[in-house]
């Protein structure tokens, strides 16, 4: 007798579950109820909205920069440098509405340690010496000038500090920049050169591999480390770890009690720190929303029932921007100049910090680390 | 005890059962092993990190280095395949036992359950004679064969599984679990991209049916894994159940494939005959008739499965000793079959000040915690405890005078919003380590209605 209920509940509990299967076949195309969201949609719309777009400008901004970094070397002046300040200036904010996707090619070129080397996360600002946030190894640059031969690939701190970014940003705005040039001509703007023909080469290697990366990019709807969804969920927390860190936070002194570190924010001879620590956290407020497209990460914690969540992290986005805006550029003398202005900044970074490394991925399941996890 | 009261512990039984087991566990804790170095994490987790979180009372467990580590995990896998192949068996049982054990003391924020589980089956492997049938000591020793054993060398290892079962049953009787259908409504809406059963994921029905067909597997299918008629059925159902936790949640690792490999024990001896009748030289038994394995003192072996029994019970109630919301505070939340029970998330930002409040230093986790220890720091309030105290040493060490270490903490569980975790006044470097309630704590206070 139990055999045959058994039996009997087994077929039962089948039937039930190809009924809900088939029912649900027959409905619409779209997602089965309104909670649906299709995070296949929003990927794709990622991928042809931000990123790919976002390449090929960071591309075009890189060509403008070559031009006006041809004509300045052509003949180095402060009015030439004006003009190319300009086109550095472009260039280098076009690199923070990408700066967010360090995953796929772009992580695969290593484009953020080459281009725009933040130092990372995992060390001490107060002791771990000159090489650590966003700095510049001018010595390493002089070095291999003079040297005239150097290798771009090494993967130490002295060879990110040494291109990139913050090379250009060195040998266009640093100290007698002018002067440097007009006296040691040919090696020097060869250096330039080729700091910008590596630019190129690393950025047109991740430009070019998008479109063929696409197609795996939208297809994997998976939320586990390395996933897509994953990846820009953690440089949410990753960039804004970053803005708390290096950009703004320990150059302010957070990690020193109180020493200010002015000479490592974000290219600092060009004195635009400030304006790309503004265009980082607007650009990722644009990646979360989706440019209010409604195939946002926003549209999803929306779609996951998480209103108020959504509501807050906006407001908070906001918040932010409002109180990054306030600290006037250079943000190097602000760090003592407006220290309350910069106080108040980074007190609000925190707390939208806190809602997208530990909230937002608490909401949306996604993992943070590699090892097997039975807890949470 | 009289011998009819202790009868159905020792009459004999066949050691089939034991055999199988024997072999399954030794070569599932190799593959498990080999997986966790193959992936890198020997180095990563024991030697990479500048920290490790003790076990209280353990603190004298400490990495042994690049090469120690490996090392020791070459000797943990190299005893894995003696116990498989029953070589030397006493003393792999034994090394297995120790160097596994030690491995998990060595850090807390790599604690999950069924590591726990595989050191007290490891444990319990050592007094058996697991050997004794179809096994390289036998074919060393003939002589040395036996083809029954007490059945409490069964029992006790089926207890075990039973124990697994039912409190990870009876932690399910809660209601996140139960009424809000949470933590799998978090978690299930990641999992749509998975094949035929994707689409469902979206749906709170999905989510209920998750949570209550767990639970009330957790906490009958022993039953019916002990009843003779369901045996079959609900053996399926096991491995259903774990095959789906694999696919659903990989990243609980080697859990789904030690309870399904665990579960075999609950088969009829004969099952076990015939199981192992396929591997090649297992001769049929009765070829000389039973042989059975006895036990000089016994009774002390009975009056320890005894203890064990009361402490593999006590030890998962404990919780009840301590005030508070378990999922919170998580006192007495460990060693206590609580698997894939709550979503919870948090971040946590420490100041050290001198005695004076004239410096002020805001920690950079990363410069002393793994990821991975980071993120299970951030919800544990005896790890926050722990860190809190390294903070104040290595600041001591950095010339901080009487360094004050202050925690800023923000928690979430089950969906809900994170909040201020632990007391932002209190001076964590002067807060002790202990058993006991930790005052500093904040409250939870619960807000279902918030999203």
């Amino acid at each position: 007798m139990k055999k045959i209920s058994l039996v009997a509940f087994l077929v039962v509990a089948l039937a039930t579950v190809f009924y809900a299967c088939s029912k649900s076949d027959g409905g619409d195309d779209g997602p089965g109820t309104g909670q649906g969201f299709d995070k296949s949609a929003m990927l794709a719309s990622y991928a042809d909205n931000l990123i790919i777009p976002g390449y090929t400008a960071l591309q075009q901004q890189l060509a403008n920069l070559k031009t006006a970094s041809d004509a300045f070397l052509a003949a180095p002046s402060e009015g030439t440098r004006a003009t190319l300040k300009q086109a550095y200036t472009a260039a280098h904010l076009q690199y923070e509405r990408v700066a967010a996707f360090q995953f796929g090619p772009a992580e695969s070129a290593l484009l953020d340690l080459f281009v725009n080397f933040s130092g990372g996360l995992d060390y001490n600002f107060n002791t771990s010496g000159e090489l650590t946030g966003f700095s510049v190894d001018s010595n390493k640059i002089e070095q291999n000038i003079t040297a005239g031969g150097y290798t771009f690939t090494n993967m130490v701190r002295s060879s990110f500090y040494s291109q990139g970014f913050p090379a250009l940003n060195y040998l266009y705005f640093g100290p007698n920049a002018i002067d440097k040039l007009n006296a040691d001509p040919v090696k020097r703007k060869q250096y330039i050169n080729d700091v910008l023909a590596r630019f190129k080469a690393l950025v047109d290697k991740v430009a070019g591999d998008w479109p063929a990366y696409r197609a795996g990019f939208i297809a994997n709807t998976k939320t586990d480390v390395g996933s897509p969804i994953g990846s820009m969920i953690n440089q949410f927390a990753y960039q804004m770890d970053l803005l708390k860190g290096p950009r703004i936070g320990w150059p302010f002194g957070k990690q020193s009690n109180g020493i200010v570190f002015a000479s490592k924010t974000e290219a600092y001879f060009a004195g635009i720190s400030g304006a790309l620590a503004v265009e980082n956290i607007t650009s990722l407020k644009k990646i979360y929303t989706n440019n209010g497209n409604g195939k946002g990460m926003s549209d999803y914690l929306v779609a996951l029932g998480k209103q108020s969540l959504n509501t807050d992290v906006l407001a908070q986005f906001d918040l932010v921007i409002a109180r990054l805006q306030a600290i006037p550029d250079p943000l190097s003398a602000s760090l003592t100049g407006n220290a309350a202005a910069v106080e108040a900044a980074y007190k609000e970074i925190q707390k939208l910090l806190t809602l997208l490394k530990t909230d937002v991925p608490s909401a949306t399941g996604v993992q943070i680390t590699f090892m097997d996890n039975d807890g949470d | 005890m009289t011998a009819t009261n202790t009868g159905r512990f020792t009459k004999p039984v066949s050691i089939a059962p034991l055999v199988t087991f024997r072999i399954t566990f030794g070569l599932l804790m190799f593959v498990s092993l080999l997986r966790f170095w193959w992936r890198g994490w020997v180095t990563d987790v024991y030697v990479l990190p500048k920290f490790h979180f003790a076990y209280q009372g353990f603190e004298w467990v400490q990495p042994l280095g690049h090469t120690g580590m490996h090392a020791l995990f070459f000797t943990v896998l190299a005893a894995a395949l003696f116990i498989a192949a029953g070589f030397l068996y006493r003393w792999a049982a034994v090394v297995f036992f120790l160097g596994f054990t030690y491995i998990e003391l060595i850090d807390v924020t790599t604690y999950l359950n069924h590591y726990y589980f595989i050191s007290l089956v490891a444990f319990i492997m050592i007094w058996l004679p697991a050997n004794r049938r179809y096994s390289v000591d036998v074919w060393l020793k003939p002589e040395k064969e036996r083809t029954q054993l007490p059945a409490w060398c069964i029992q006790v290892l089926i207890f075990q599984i039973s124990v697994v079962y039912v409190f990870a049953g009876l932690a399910k009787i809660n209601s996140d679990w139960l009424l809000e259908a949470q933590p799998m409504r978090t978690w299930l809406p990641a999992k749509t991209h998975l094949p035929l059963v994707g689409r469902f994921m979206y749906e709170p029905w999905t989510a209920y049916l998750f949570s209550w067909f767990g639970a009330v597997y957790d906490l009958f299918i022993v039953f019916f894994l002990l009843n003779k008629r369901t045996r079959p059925y609900a053996y399926a159902v096991v491995l259903v159940f774990h095959i789906a936790t694999a696919i659903f949640f990989p990243g609980i690792g080697m859990f789904p494939y030690v309870m399904m490999t665990a579960s075999l024990l609950f088969f009829s001896a004969d099952f076990h005959e015939r199981l192992l009748g396929y591997l090649p030289g297992y001769s049929p038994k009765k070829r000389t008739g039973d042989k059975v394995y006895n036990y000089s003192g016994q009774q002390i072996f009975l009056a320890a499965f005894g203890i064990y029994v009361i402490l593999q019970v006590i030890i998962p109630l404990r919780f009840l000793l301590y005030p508070g919301h378990l999922f919170w505070h998580e006192e007495g939340y460990r060693f206590s079959w609580r698997v894939m029970l709550m979503e919870k998330a948090g971040t946590a930002y420490f100041t050290v000040k001198d005695q004076a409040h004239r410096e002020v230093y805001t920690v950079n986790n990363a410069e002393f915690l793994t990821p991975l220890q980071e993120k299970m720091m951030s919800t544990q309030p005896d790890l926050i405890l722990k860190y809190a105290h390294y903070l104040a040493s290595e600041y001591g060490k950095r010339g901080v005078n009487h360094p004050e270490v202050y925690g800023e903490i923000y928690v979430a569980l089950n969906g809900q919003r994170s909040r201020l975790f632990v007391d932002t006044l209190v001076n964590l470097a002067a807060q002790p380590l202990g058993w006991g309630h930790y005052q500093w704590v904040l409250p939870y206070k619960n807000s279902t209605n918030q999203q």
